[in-house]
Protein backbone atom coordinates (compact mmCIF):
# COMPACT_ATOMS: atom_id res chain seq x y z
CA UNK A 1 0.00 0.00 0.00
CA UNK A 2 1.31 3.42 -0.57
CA UNK A 3 0.10 6.97 -0.94
CA UNK A 4 1.90 10.38 -1.95
CA UNK A 5 1.34 13.40 0.33
CA UNK A 6 2.72 17.27 1.00
CA UNK A 7 2.37 19.58 -2.04
CA UNK A 8 0.83 17.59 -4.22
CA UNK A 9 -1.08 20.32 -5.63
CA UNK A 10 1.79 21.74 -7.21
CA UNK A 11 2.47 18.62 -9.58
CA UNK A 12 -1.24 18.80 -11.22
CA UNK A 13 -0.49 20.42 -14.69
CA UNK A 14 -3.15 21.68 -17.16
CA UNK A 15 -5.04 19.08 -18.49
CA UNK A 16 -4.26 17.83 -22.26
CA UNK A 17 -7.83 18.25 -23.13
CA UNK A 18 -7.35 21.87 -22.82
CA UNK A 19 -3.73 22.89 -24.41
CA UNK A 20 -3.82 20.28 -27.15
CA UNK A 21 -6.75 22.11 -29.48
CA UNK A 22 -4.61 24.93 -29.65
CA UNK A 23 -1.38 22.35 -30.91
CA UNK A 24 -3.16 20.99 -33.61
CA UNK A 25 -4.89 24.51 -34.68
CA UNK A 26 -1.91 26.03 -34.75
CA UNK A 27 -0.56 22.91 -37.07
CA UNK A 28 -3.33 23.37 -39.55
CA UNK A 29 -3.10 26.84 -40.21
CA UNK A 30 0.74 26.85 -40.54
CA UNK A 31 -0.22 24.07 -43.36
CA UNK A 32 -2.94 26.70 -44.71
CA UNK A 33 -0.68 29.79 -44.27
CA UNK A 34 2.37 27.37 -46.86
CA UNK A 35 -0.04 26.71 -49.12
CA UNK A 36 -1.84 29.95 -49.30
CA UNK A 37 2.03 31.20 -49.81
CA UNK A 38 2.69 28.92 -52.37
CA UNK A 39 -0.64 30.00 -54.24
CA UNK A 40 -0.23 33.77 -53.88
CA UNK A 41 3.38 33.71 -54.34
CA UNK A 42 3.31 36.57 -57.44
CA UNK A 43 1.78 39.11 -54.85
CA UNK A 44 5.31 39.48 -52.60
CA UNK A 45 5.72 41.25 -55.93
CA UNK A 46 3.59 43.73 -55.07
CA UNK A 47 2.76 45.91 -52.68
CA UNK A 48 2.49 44.45 -49.03
CA UNK A 49 -0.94 45.90 -47.99
CA UNK A 50 -2.26 43.30 -50.72
CA UNK A 51 -5.43 41.09 -49.88
CA UNK A 52 -3.22 38.33 -50.08
CA UNK A 53 -0.30 39.36 -48.34
CA UNK A 54 -2.81 40.36 -45.66
CA UNK A 55 -4.62 37.04 -45.03
CA UNK A 56 -1.23 34.63 -44.70
CA UNK A 57 0.18 37.35 -42.61
CA UNK A 58 -3.16 37.34 -40.30
CA UNK A 59 -3.36 33.64 -40.82
CA UNK A 60 0.73 32.96 -39.65
CA UNK A 61 0.50 35.47 -36.86
CA UNK A 62 -3.06 34.59 -35.26
CA UNK A 63 -3.57 31.14 -36.71
CA UNK A 64 -0.27 30.00 -36.43
CA UNK A 65 2.11 32.15 -33.31
CA UNK A 66 -0.84 33.17 -31.67
CA UNK A 67 -2.79 29.93 -31.16
CA UNK A 68 0.30 27.77 -29.98
CA UNK A 69 1.35 30.34 -27.50
CA UNK A 70 -2.14 30.27 -26.38
CA UNK A 71 -1.89 27.05 -26.30
CA UNK A 72 1.87 26.69 -24.71
CA UNK A 73 1.00 29.06 -22.10
CA UNK A 74 -1.93 27.61 -20.57
CA UNK A 75 -0.03 24.77 -20.14
CA UNK A 76 3.43 26.72 -19.05
CA UNK A 77 0.93 28.53 -16.58
CA UNK A 78 1.78 26.66 -13.49
CA UNK A 79 5.22 25.89 -14.64
CA UNK A 80 5.81 30.31 -14.80
CA UNK A 81 3.83 31.13 -12.08
CA UNK A 82 4.00 28.35 -9.40
CA UNK A 83 0.76 28.30 -9.46
CA UNK A 84 -2.43 26.38 -11.16
CA UNK A 85 -4.63 27.57 -13.84
CA UNK A 86 -7.60 29.36 -12.69
CA UNK A 87 -10.23 28.18 -15.28
CA UNK A 88 -10.58 25.01 -18.01
CA UNK A 89 -13.42 26.13 -19.33
CA UNK A 90 -12.42 29.63 -19.42
CA UNK A 91 -9.18 28.31 -21.64
CA UNK A 92 -12.11 26.43 -23.55
CA UNK A 93 -13.79 29.14 -24.41
CA UNK A 94 -10.74 31.27 -25.14
CA UNK A 95 -10.01 28.60 -27.84
CA UNK A 96 -13.55 28.45 -29.53
CA UNK A 97 -13.42 32.39 -29.83
CA UNK A 98 -10.06 32.71 -31.48
CA UNK A 99 -10.60 29.22 -33.51
CA UNK A 100 -13.90 31.16 -34.97
CA UNK A 101 -12.89 34.72 -35.27
CA UNK A 102 -9.22 33.69 -36.80
CA UNK A 103 -10.56 32.24 -40.10
CA UNK A 104 -14.09 34.98 -40.33
CA UNK A 105 -11.19 37.79 -40.20
CA UNK A 106 -8.68 36.25 -42.92
CA UNK A 107 -11.27 35.54 -45.23
CA UNK A 108 -12.58 38.78 -44.66
CA UNK A 109 -8.44 39.79 -45.71
CA UNK A 110 -8.66 37.63 -48.61
CA UNK A 111 -11.91 38.43 -50.16
CA UNK A 112 -10.83 42.50 -48.88
CA UNK A 113 -14.13 42.70 -47.92
CA UNK A 114 -14.24 44.71 -44.73
CA UNK A 115 -18.07 43.83 -43.63
CA UNK A 116 -19.29 41.22 -41.43
CA UNK A 117 -16.89 38.58 -41.76
CA UNK A 118 -13.81 40.90 -40.62
CA UNK A 119 -15.64 42.80 -38.26
CA UNK A 120 -16.98 39.61 -36.70
CA UNK A 121 -13.48 38.03 -36.55
CA UNK A 122 -11.54 40.71 -34.87
CA UNK A 123 -14.57 41.04 -32.29
CA UNK A 124 -14.67 37.34 -31.42
CA UNK A 125 -10.63 37.33 -31.38
CA UNK A 126 -10.81 40.56 -28.93
CA UNK A 127 -12.94 38.95 -26.55
CA UNK A 128 -10.83 36.07 -27.08
CA UNK A 129 -7.68 37.58 -25.41
CA UNK A 130 -9.78 39.40 -22.47
CA UNK A 131 -10.79 35.88 -21.79
CA UNK A 132 -7.27 34.41 -21.14
CA UNK A 133 -6.40 37.70 -19.45
CA UNK A 134 -9.17 37.29 -17.05
CA UNK A 135 -7.71 33.26 -16.52
CA UNK A 136 -4.06 34.44 -16.31
CA UNK A 137 -5.04 37.21 -14.34
CA UNK A 138 -7.10 35.47 -11.86
CA UNK A 139 -4.43 32.25 -11.87
CA UNK A 140 -1.39 34.93 -10.97
CA UNK A 141 -3.51 36.50 -8.11
CA UNK A 142 -4.30 33.21 -6.66
CA UNK A 143 -0.45 31.99 -6.52
CA UNK A 144 0.34 35.59 -5.22
CA UNK A 145 4.25 35.00 -6.20
CA UNK A 146 6.10 37.97 -7.97
CA UNK A 147 7.56 36.39 -10.77
CA UNK A 148 8.82 38.15 -13.79
CA UNK A 149 8.21 35.34 -16.09
CA UNK A 150 4.25 35.86 -15.37
CA UNK A 151 4.48 39.63 -15.54
CA UNK A 152 6.02 38.92 -19.31
CA UNK A 153 2.85 36.99 -19.93
CA UNK A 154 0.46 39.04 -18.51
CA UNK A 155 1.88 42.57 -20.32
CA UNK A 156 2.44 40.63 -23.48
CA UNK A 157 -1.40 39.89 -23.53
CA UNK A 158 -2.35 43.27 -22.80
CA UNK A 159 -0.19 44.47 -25.77
CA UNK A 160 -2.00 41.41 -27.68
CA UNK A 161 -5.51 43.07 -26.64
CA UNK A 162 -4.60 46.79 -27.74
CA UNK A 163 -2.71 45.45 -31.04
CA UNK A 164 -6.44 43.54 -31.72
CA UNK A 165 -8.28 46.51 -30.81
CA UNK A 166 -6.60 49.36 -33.30
CA UNK A 167 -6.56 46.43 -35.63
CA UNK A 168 -10.32 46.09 -35.16
CA UNK A 169 -10.67 50.27 -35.37
CA UNK A 170 -8.70 49.61 -38.90
CA UNK A 171 -11.30 47.26 -40.24
CA UNK A 172 -14.05 49.61 -39.13
CA UNK A 173 -11.96 52.89 -40.84
CA UNK A 174 -12.09 51.00 -44.32
CA UNK A 175 -15.92 51.47 -44.10
CA UNK A 176 -16.65 54.42 -41.27
CA UNK A 177 -13.79 57.16 -40.81
CA UNK A 178 -13.10 56.86 -37.56
CA UNK A 179 -9.36 57.89 -37.76
CA UNK A 180 -7.79 60.89 -39.27
CA UNK A 181 -6.10 58.87 -41.47
CA UNK A 182 -6.32 55.91 -43.84
CA UNK A 183 -6.21 52.59 -42.28
CA UNK A 184 -2.65 51.96 -44.19
CA UNK A 185 -1.03 54.40 -41.81
CA UNK A 186 -1.74 52.65 -38.80
CA UNK A 187 0.16 49.14 -40.27
CA UNK A 188 3.02 50.02 -38.29
CA UNK A 189 1.80 50.92 -35.16
CA UNK A 190 -0.57 47.68 -35.31
CA UNK A 191 2.78 45.79 -36.37
CA UNK A 192 4.63 46.65 -33.99
CA UNK A 193 2.45 46.72 -31.03
CA UNK A 194 1.60 42.81 -32.02
CA UNK A 195 5.46 41.94 -33.08
CA UNK A 196 7.28 43.44 -30.25
CA UNK A 197 4.57 43.69 -27.56
CA UNK A 198 2.62 40.48 -27.79
CA UNK A 199 5.47 37.87 -29.22
CA UNK A 200 9.03 39.57 -28.11
CA UNK A 201 7.62 39.84 -24.94
CA UNK A 202 6.02 36.16 -25.10
CA UNK A 203 8.89 34.63 -26.14
CA UNK A 204 11.29 36.67 -23.72
CA UNK A 205 9.74 35.95 -20.67
CA UNK A 206 8.51 32.02 -21.60
CA UNK A 207 11.86 31.15 -23.34
CA UNK A 208 14.13 32.87 -20.43
CA UNK A 209 12.18 30.41 -18.04
CA UNK A 210 12.35 27.18 -20.78
CA UNK A 211 15.67 27.52 -22.29
CA UNK A 212 18.11 26.96 -18.75
CA UNK A 213 15.40 24.71 -17.52
CA UNK A 214 15.39 22.40 -20.36
CA UNK A 215 19.00 23.15 -20.57
CA UNK A 216 19.54 22.45 -16.94
CA UNK A 217 21.92 25.79 -15.99
CA UNK A 218 22.97 27.25 -13.50
CA UNK A 219 22.45 31.01 -14.71
CA UNK A 220 20.02 32.98 -13.30
CA UNK A 221 19.41 36.47 -13.79
CA UNK A 222 15.90 38.29 -12.93
CA UNK A 223 17.15 41.92 -12.56
CA UNK A 224 19.07 41.57 -15.87
CA UNK A 225 14.97 39.90 -17.35
CA UNK A 226 13.63 43.14 -15.38
CA UNK A 227 15.75 45.27 -17.64
CA UNK A 228 14.81 43.60 -20.89
CA UNK A 229 11.35 44.27 -19.77
CA UNK A 230 11.73 47.71 -18.72
CA UNK A 231 13.26 48.57 -22.27
CA UNK A 232 10.61 46.77 -24.66
CA UNK A 233 7.31 47.99 -22.93
CA UNK A 234 9.54 51.51 -22.37
CA UNK A 235 10.72 51.21 -26.27
CA UNK A 236 7.33 50.19 -27.25
CA UNK A 237 5.13 53.10 -25.45
CA UNK A 238 7.33 55.77 -26.68
CA UNK A 239 7.29 54.79 -30.25
CA UNK A 240 3.20 54.40 -29.59
CA UNK A 241 3.57 58.52 -28.68
CA UNK A 242 5.95 59.25 -31.16
CA UNK A 243 4.28 57.52 -33.99
CA UNK A 244 0.65 59.47 -32.52
CA UNK A 245 1.65 62.43 -31.61
CA UNK A 246 5.05 63.43 -32.60
CA UNK A 247 5.21 63.47 -36.58
CA UNK A 248 9.41 63.24 -36.23
CA UNK A 249 11.11 60.15 -38.18
CA UNK A 250 14.31 60.78 -35.70
CA UNK A 251 12.57 60.67 -33.00
CA UNK A 252 11.75 56.74 -33.55
CA UNK A 253 15.56 55.87 -32.99
CA UNK A 254 14.95 55.88 -29.24
CA UNK A 255 12.24 53.26 -29.46
CA UNK A 256 14.22 51.35 -32.06
CA UNK A 257 17.56 51.20 -29.97
CA UNK A 258 15.57 50.43 -26.41
CA UNK A 259 14.13 47.11 -27.85
CA UNK A 260 17.52 46.07 -30.09
CA UNK A 261 19.03 46.24 -26.98
CA UNK A 262 16.75 44.40 -25.45
CA UNK A 263 17.17 41.57 -27.92
CA UNK A 264 20.94 41.88 -27.86
CA UNK A 265 20.58 41.51 -23.56
CA UNK A 266 18.46 38.66 -24.11
CA UNK A 267 20.87 37.10 -26.55
CA UNK A 268 23.53 37.53 -24.16
CA UNK A 269 20.61 35.73 -21.54
CA UNK A 270 20.38 32.82 -23.52
CA UNK A 271 24.39 32.27 -24.62
CA UNK A 272 25.10 32.02 -20.63
CA UNK A 273 22.01 29.93 -20.16
CA UNK A 274 24.17 27.61 -22.54
CA UNK A 275 27.43 28.46 -21.52
CA UNK A 276 26.59 27.59 -18.33
CA UNK A 277 24.65 24.23 -18.94
CA UNK A 278 24.86 21.24 -17.18
CA UNK A 279 23.22 18.71 -19.67
CA UNK A 280 26.26 19.38 -22.35
CA UNK A 281 24.15 17.65 -24.90
CA UNK A 282 21.77 19.67 -26.38
CA UNK A 283 18.99 18.07 -28.85
CA UNK A 284 17.79 19.23 -32.10
CA UNK A 285 14.76 20.71 -30.80
CA UNK A 286 16.89 23.06 -28.22
CA UNK A 287 19.00 24.12 -30.97
CA UNK A 288 16.57 25.08 -33.51
CA UNK A 289 14.99 27.04 -30.49
CA UNK A 290 18.41 28.71 -29.60
CA UNK A 291 19.06 29.30 -33.25
CA UNK A 292 15.45 31.60 -33.60
CA UNK A 293 16.81 33.91 -31.05
CA UNK A 294 20.09 34.72 -32.95
CA UNK A 295 17.31 34.88 -36.14
CA UNK A 296 15.71 38.02 -33.73
CA UNK A 297 18.90 39.74 -34.22
CA UNK A 298 17.76 39.73 -38.63
CA UNK A 299 14.37 41.86 -38.30
CA UNK A 300 16.74 44.19 -36.05
CA UNK A 301 19.14 44.53 -38.80
CA UNK A 302 16.47 44.53 -41.54
CA UNK A 303 14.86 47.54 -39.51
CA UNK A 304 18.60 49.70 -39.14
CA UNK A 305 18.24 49.77 -43.25
CA UNK A 306 14.66 51.20 -43.12
CA UNK A 307 14.82 53.79 -40.50
CA UNK A 308 18.03 54.89 -42.64
CA UNK A 309 16.54 55.06 -45.53
CA UNK A 310 13.24 56.87 -43.98
CA UNK A 311 16.04 59.40 -42.27
CA UNK A 312 17.10 60.18 -45.51
CA UNK A 313 13.61 61.43 -46.17
CA UNK A 314 13.22 59.11 -48.84
CA UNK A 315 10.33 56.11 -48.63
CA UNK A 316 11.62 52.42 -47.88
CA UNK A 317 11.25 50.68 -50.69
CA UNK A 318 8.42 48.12 -50.37
CA UNK A 319 10.60 44.83 -50.79
CA UNK A 320 12.63 45.95 -47.76
CA UNK A 321 9.30 46.11 -45.28
CA UNK A 322 7.88 43.10 -46.95
CA UNK A 323 11.24 40.90 -45.99
CA UNK A 324 11.05 42.85 -42.31
CA UNK A 325 7.67 41.02 -42.39
CA UNK A 326 8.85 37.98 -43.94
CA UNK A 327 11.67 37.24 -41.65
CA UNK A 328 9.93 38.18 -38.58
CA UNK A 329 6.41 35.78 -39.22
CA UNK A 330 8.26 32.99 -40.92
CA UNK A 331 11.73 33.92 -39.45
CA UNK A 332 12.16 33.75 -35.31
CA UNK A 333 8.74 33.19 -34.28
CA UNK A 334 8.06 30.30 -36.76
CA UNK A 335 11.46 28.92 -35.58
CA UNK A 336 10.65 28.88 -31.98
CA UNK A 337 7.63 27.39 -32.41
CA UNK A 338 9.31 24.27 -34.88
CA UNK A 339 11.57 23.75 -31.69
CA UNK A 340 9.60 24.09 -28.88
CA UNK A 341 6.17 22.58 -29.89
CA UNK A 342 8.76 19.12 -29.80
CA UNK A 343 9.81 19.99 -26.31
CA UNK A 344 6.43 20.59 -25.09
CA UNK A 345 3.66 18.51 -27.15
CA UNK A 346 5.63 14.79 -26.65
CA UNK A 347 5.34 15.79 -22.55
CA UNK A 348 1.32 17.17 -22.94
CA UNK A 349 0.75 13.59 -24.92
CA UNK A 350 3.44 11.43 -22.94
CA UNK A 351 1.39 12.64 -19.33
CA UNK A 352 -2.11 11.66 -20.89
CA UNK A 353 -0.62 7.96 -22.14
CA UNK A 354 1.61 6.92 -19.43
CA UNK A 355 0.80 9.26 -15.98
CA UNK A 356 -0.96 5.95 -15.03
CA UNK A 357 1.50 3.67 -15.80
CA UNK A 358 4.71 4.78 -13.74
CA UNK A 359 6.77 1.86 -12.44
CA UNK A 360 5.05 -0.81 -14.32
CA UNK A 361 8.20 -1.24 -16.99
CA UNK A 362 10.49 0.78 -19.62
CA UNK A 363 8.40 3.62 -21.48
CA UNK A 364 9.45 5.59 -24.03
CA UNK A 365 10.74 8.78 -23.58
CA UNK A 366 8.94 12.11 -24.97
CA UNK A 367 11.82 12.53 -27.54
CA UNK A 368 10.52 9.15 -28.69
CA UNK A 369 6.92 10.17 -29.60
CA UNK A 370 8.37 11.97 -33.36
CA UNK A 371 10.59 11.36 -35.84
CA UNK A 372 13.47 12.73 -35.50
CA UNK A 373 14.66 12.04 -39.22
CA UNK A 374 11.59 13.98 -39.99
CA UNK A 375 12.56 16.77 -37.75
CA UNK A 376 16.05 16.83 -38.79
CA UNK A 377 14.73 16.75 -42.77
CA UNK A 378 12.20 20.08 -41.23
CA UNK A 379 15.08 21.76 -39.81
CA UNK A 380 17.07 21.72 -42.81
CA UNK A 381 14.20 22.31 -45.44
CA UNK A 382 13.13 25.35 -43.50
CA UNK A 383 16.59 26.91 -43.42
CA UNK A 384 16.28 26.55 -46.94
CA UNK A 385 12.98 27.96 -47.66
CA UNK A 386 13.27 30.96 -44.95
CA UNK A 387 16.88 31.60 -46.69
CA UNK A 388 15.30 31.74 -50.22
CA UNK A 389 12.29 33.65 -50.02
CA UNK A 390 13.55 36.84 -49.05
CA UNK A 391 16.22 36.20 -52.21
CA UNK A 392 12.58 36.08 -54.47
CA UNK A 393 11.27 39.13 -53.02
CA UNK A 394 14.36 41.56 -53.49
CA UNK A 395 14.95 39.92 -57.03
CA UNK A 396 11.03 40.14 -57.41
CA UNK A 397 11.14 36.63 -59.19
CA UNK A 398 7.93 34.46 -59.10
CA UNK A 399 9.75 31.29 -60.01
CA UNK A 400 12.30 31.86 -56.43
CA UNK A 401 9.15 32.73 -54.43
CA UNK A 402 7.48 29.61 -55.48
CA UNK A 403 10.36 27.03 -55.28
CA UNK A 404 10.80 28.92 -51.53
CA UNK A 405 7.35 28.46 -51.11
CA UNK A 406 7.29 25.01 -51.93
CA UNK A 407 9.96 24.38 -49.43
CA UNK A 408 8.30 26.08 -46.28
CA UNK A 409 4.66 23.87 -47.28
CA UNK A 410 6.84 20.98 -47.08
CA UNK A 411 8.03 22.01 -43.86
CA UNK A 412 4.60 22.37 -42.59
CA UNK A 413 3.80 19.07 -44.04
CA UNK A 414 6.60 17.38 -42.09
CA UNK A 415 5.59 19.41 -38.49
CA UNK A 416 1.81 18.21 -39.18
CA UNK A 417 3.48 14.63 -39.46
CA UNK A 418 5.22 14.57 -36.60
CA UNK A 419 2.11 16.09 -34.42
CA UNK A 420 -0.09 13.54 -35.56
CA UNK A 421 2.45 11.27 -35.30
CA UNK A 422 2.77 12.45 -30.96
CA UNK A 423 -1.19 12.74 -31.47
CA UNK A 424 -1.99 9.24 -31.94
CA UNK A 425 1.09 7.65 -29.70
CA UNK A 426 -0.24 4.53 -28.28
CA UNK A 427 1.21 3.24 -24.44
CA UNK A 428 4.29 1.17 -25.16
CA UNK A 429 5.89 -0.47 -22.74
CA UNK A 430 8.86 -2.82 -22.79
CA UNK B 1 23.35 14.81 -1.93
CA UNK B 2 23.43 12.45 0.66
CA UNK B 3 19.84 10.88 1.57
CA UNK B 4 19.09 11.22 5.22
CA UNK B 5 18.02 8.27 6.89
CA UNK B 6 17.32 6.15 9.82
CA UNK B 7 18.66 3.07 8.23
CA UNK B 8 21.55 2.40 6.07
CA UNK B 9 21.24 -1.09 4.98
CA UNK B 10 17.77 -0.71 3.87
CA UNK B 11 18.20 3.16 2.43
CA UNK B 12 20.54 1.53 0.42
CA UNK B 13 18.46 -0.96 -0.90
CA UNK B 14 15.56 1.63 -1.44
CA UNK B 15 17.87 3.52 -3.38
CA UNK B 16 18.95 0.99 -5.65
CA UNK B 17 15.36 -0.04 -6.92
CA UNK B 18 14.92 3.84 -7.46
CA UNK B 19 17.40 3.93 -9.26
CA UNK B 20 15.13 2.65 -12.07
CA UNK B 21 12.77 5.42 -11.72
CA UNK B 22 13.74 7.65 -14.62
CA UNK B 23 13.48 11.45 -15.11
CA UNK B 24 11.74 10.98 -18.95
CA UNK B 25 13.07 14.07 -19.83
CA UNK B 26 16.66 14.01 -18.15
CA UNK B 27 16.90 11.07 -18.97
CA UNK B 28 18.70 10.44 -15.42
CA UNK B 29 17.50 8.50 -12.25
CA UNK B 30 15.87 10.56 -9.19
CA UNK B 31 18.61 9.52 -7.12
CA UNK B 32 21.51 10.80 -9.18
CA UNK B 33 19.43 13.71 -9.99
CA UNK B 34 19.14 14.66 -6.23
CA UNK B 35 15.28 14.04 -5.98
CA UNK B 36 15.52 11.78 -2.88
CA UNK B 37 15.86 14.18 0.51
CA UNK B 38 14.97 11.60 3.31
CA UNK B 39 14.07 7.35 3.68
CA UNK B 40 13.16 6.49 7.15
CA UNK B 41 11.63 2.61 8.02
CA UNK B 42 9.40 2.96 10.66
CA UNK B 43 10.12 -1.23 11.96
CA UNK B 44 7.26 -1.29 14.49
CA UNK B 45 4.35 -0.36 12.28
CA UNK B 46 6.38 -1.63 8.97
CA UNK B 47 5.87 1.67 7.47
CA UNK B 48 8.59 3.78 5.14
CA UNK B 49 8.41 7.21 4.78
CA UNK B 50 10.19 9.02 1.53
CA UNK B 51 10.60 12.82 1.69
CA UNK B 52 11.63 14.25 -2.03
CA UNK B 53 11.27 16.69 -4.23
CA UNK B 54 10.69 17.75 -8.24
CA UNK B 55 13.02 19.74 -10.16
CA UNK B 56 10.76 22.40 -10.53
CA UNK B 57 7.46 22.73 -8.91
CA UNK B 58 4.50 21.78 -11.77
CA UNK B 59 6.85 20.21 -13.55
CA UNK B 60 4.93 18.38 -16.17
CA UNK B 61 6.52 14.72 -14.92
CA UNK B 62 5.87 15.19 -11.27
CA UNK B 63 2.65 12.96 -11.24
CA UNK B 64 4.49 10.22 -12.84
CA UNK B 65 7.77 10.94 -10.93
CA UNK B 66 6.36 10.51 -7.35
CA UNK B 67 3.54 7.84 -8.04
CA UNK B 68 6.95 5.96 -9.52
CA UNK B 69 8.86 6.31 -6.67
CA UNK B 70 5.66 5.12 -4.65
CA UNK B 71 5.04 2.13 -6.60
CA UNK B 72 8.91 1.32 -6.52
CA UNK B 73 9.25 1.34 -2.74
CA UNK B 74 6.02 -0.49 -2.76
CA UNK B 75 7.32 -3.36 -4.96
CA UNK B 76 10.83 -3.24 -3.46
CA UNK B 77 9.40 -3.53 0.45
CA UNK B 78 6.04 -5.23 -0.10
CA UNK B 79 5.36 -5.89 2.88
CA UNK B 80 5.47 -1.95 4.33
CA UNK B 81 3.02 0.85 4.00
CA UNK B 82 4.63 3.60 1.90
CA UNK B 83 4.34 7.29 2.11
CA UNK B 84 5.80 9.45 0.21
CA UNK B 85 6.11 12.92 1.05
CA UNK B 86 6.69 16.13 -1.73
CA UNK B 87 8.40 19.13 -0.68
CA UNK B 88 9.95 21.97 -2.31
CA UNK B 89 12.01 23.22 1.15
CA UNK B 90 14.84 23.23 0.39
CA UNK B 91 14.20 23.76 -3.66
CA UNK B 92 16.02 21.23 -5.90
CA UNK B 93 19.23 23.00 -7.22
CA UNK B 94 21.72 21.31 -10.04
CA UNK B 95 24.30 21.12 -6.77
CA UNK B 96 22.18 18.14 -5.85
CA UNK B 97 23.28 15.84 -8.86
CA UNK B 98 25.72 13.28 -7.78
CA UNK B 99 28.90 13.04 -9.08
CA UNK B 100 27.46 9.76 -11.25
CA UNK B 101 24.59 12.28 -12.48
CA UNK B 102 27.33 15.05 -13.51
CA UNK B 103 29.26 12.33 -15.31
CA UNK B 104 26.31 11.40 -17.24
CA UNK B 105 24.70 14.49 -18.15
CA UNK B 106 28.57 15.37 -19.49
CA UNK B 107 28.27 13.13 -21.77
Amino acid sequence: MFSVAGNTSLIKTTSHKVVVPFYVYAAISFLVATIMLLVAAPSFTQHYFHPRTLAITHIMALGWGTMIILGASHQLVPVLIEGKLHSNKLAGLCFILAATGIPLLSYGFYVFDMGWPAKWGGRLIILAIIVYLINLGMSMAKSKKENVHAVFLFTGGLWLLVTTIVGLVLVYNFTYPLMPKESLHYLALHAHTGVVGWFLLLVIGVGSRLIPMFLISKYSNPGLLWLIYGLINGGLASFVFIFLFADSKSAVLMPFIAVAVAIFLFAYYCYKSFSQRIRKKVDEQMRISLLSVLMMLLPVVVLVVIISIMLLAATPDIRVILIYGFVIFFGWITAIILGMTFKTLPFIVWNKVYHTLSATGKTPNPKDMFSRTVFISMGVIYLGGFALFPIGILLNNILILQSASVLLLLVAVLYNWNVIKILVHKPVIR
Amino acid sequence: MNVITNNNIKCTIALAALQNVVDPEIGLNVVDLGLIYQIDFDEADSRIFCTMTLTTQFCPMGEFITDAVAKTLDSTFPENEINVKLTFTPPWSNQMISEEGQNFLNR
